[in-house]
């Protein structure tokens, strides 16, 4: 698949983010709508938001201490 | 999961690119999922309880949606599903409010926010499903229903001895080619363990038949059904086992038409979040009746002192 970067700016429902927690801790997810991602402080992941659909896969996650510009690049 | 509790049976990874790589063909394929979702849409329909909120886990290419977005009472329809791929397919359906892309063994759903969780054939390639089940049952608001149809150990059991008997011939030996599938009875001890209220558990079998055994293998890997177990051999199998195994199939099991029978064994999993208002046992020893008065009411009470309960 190509669209292995978040696209920033796609919507997500609100309902959902209310019930939605980071799957690795089950702790709260802020939604950061600049950069597309619903980000778990306590995990220090990102995950990304692809065509408004949360993926909520800890191996598809950006670590928060990375750089957001390269981390975007397809992997391979 | 780095759990050592946890078995690891499937290598989830290698699941969710058959997953993947299913998505583009995936409407060609469906057809099995399609079924079981009318069938699961039936068992709902045994309830008088209406579910607001409602999630459809492992929703695949979303064979569900049409039948759960027509229910009455539903307002908030979720999908959740393992491949990202599949998950863009189901959104597109139009039937769900939002999907996600998650792990069945990681949900990323908070502590009870949601009436009804339903899974359509989903959950038989998860390796931790006591968790899977847990992570439901804290999912749902107390007295919300969990309904989840999977594959049981009757499944492709022609193929299963045909695939062995084939290796033992051609590789002269045999290794895991399908998947250990869970057994009716397991499934009501994992409910109950997971903390559902009046877990129930039955199942269905299902015969499909096919021309020959090679359209059944080109519908499991359309499906994203292929071996995916962590201990298969690594090697490409060689053309000659699928040959000889087709060969078997047809041999031992082919109808007077020439078709080939497989059978499914679907089963399915229903059970309640707990809640004050739900039924249970009464403590052992807190009868405030004899039964023998109750079977025979002419017995002088008390006749056998030490035996009431």
């Amino acid at each position: 698949m190509t669209d292995t970067k978040s696209d920033p700016g796609s919507n997500v429902d609100p309902k959902l983010l209310e019930i939605l927690v980071c799957p690795l801790t089950k702790g709260p997810l802020r939604y950061d709508p600049a950069a597309g991602e619903l980000i778990s402080d306590r995990a220090g992941l990102a995950y990304p938001i692809r065509d408004g659909i949360p993926i909520m896969l800890v191996d598809e996650a950006r670590p928060l201490d990375s750089d957001p510009i390269t981390d975007a690049l397809p992997p391979r | 999961m780095t759990d050592a509790d946890t078995m690891t049976v499937f290598d989830r990874r290698l699941h969710r690119r058959r997953r993947d790589r299913s998505a583009p063909t995936w409407t060609q394929f469906d057809f099995l999922f399609r079924d079981v979702a009318e069938r699961l849409d039936e068992r709902l329909d045994d309830i008088r309880r209406r579910f607001p909120v409602a999630l459809d886990l492992s929703c695949r290419g979303g064979a569900l949606g049409a039948h759960l977005r027509r229910r009455p009472g539903l307002t908030t329809l979720y999908g959740c599903e393992l491949s990202p791929a599949l998950a863009r397919q189901a959104a597109a359906t139009g039937c769900y409010d939002a999907v996600v892309a998650a792990d069945e063994e990681a949900l990323p759903f908070g502590t009870a926010g949601l009436d009804l969780i339903i899974s359509n054939l989903g959950l038989h390639w998860t390796n931790d499903l006591p968790g899977a089940l847990i992570q439901a049952c804290h999912a749902l608001r107390p007295d919300g229903f969990f309904l989840a149809a999977m594959f049981g150990g009757d499944s492709l059991i022609e193929l299963r001895h045909c695939l062995m008997d084939a290796e033992i011939a051609v590789l002269g030996g045999v290794s895991p080619r399908i998947s250990p599938f869970a057994g009716v009875r397991d499934a009501g001890a994992l409910l109950q363990r997971a903390g559902f209220a009046l877990p129930v558990v039955d199942s269905d079998t299902l015969t499909v038949t096919y021309d020959n055994p090679f359209r059944l293998f080109a519908d499991l890997r359309g499906m994203g059904e292929t071996n995916s177990v962590l201990d298969r051999r690594k090697v490409p199998a060689p053309r000659a086992l699928f040959v000889e195994a087709a060969r078997l199939y047809a041999e031992r099991y082919a109808g007077p038409d020439g078709r080939i029978p497989a059978t499914v064994q679907v089963i399915y999993l229903a059970g309640w979040a707990p809640h004050a208002s739900q039924q249970r046992p009464l403590k052992p020893g807190s009868a405030q009746f004899r039964l023998e008065d109750a079977l025979n009411p002419a017995a002088v009470p008390g006749s056998r002192p030490g035996s009431d309960v």
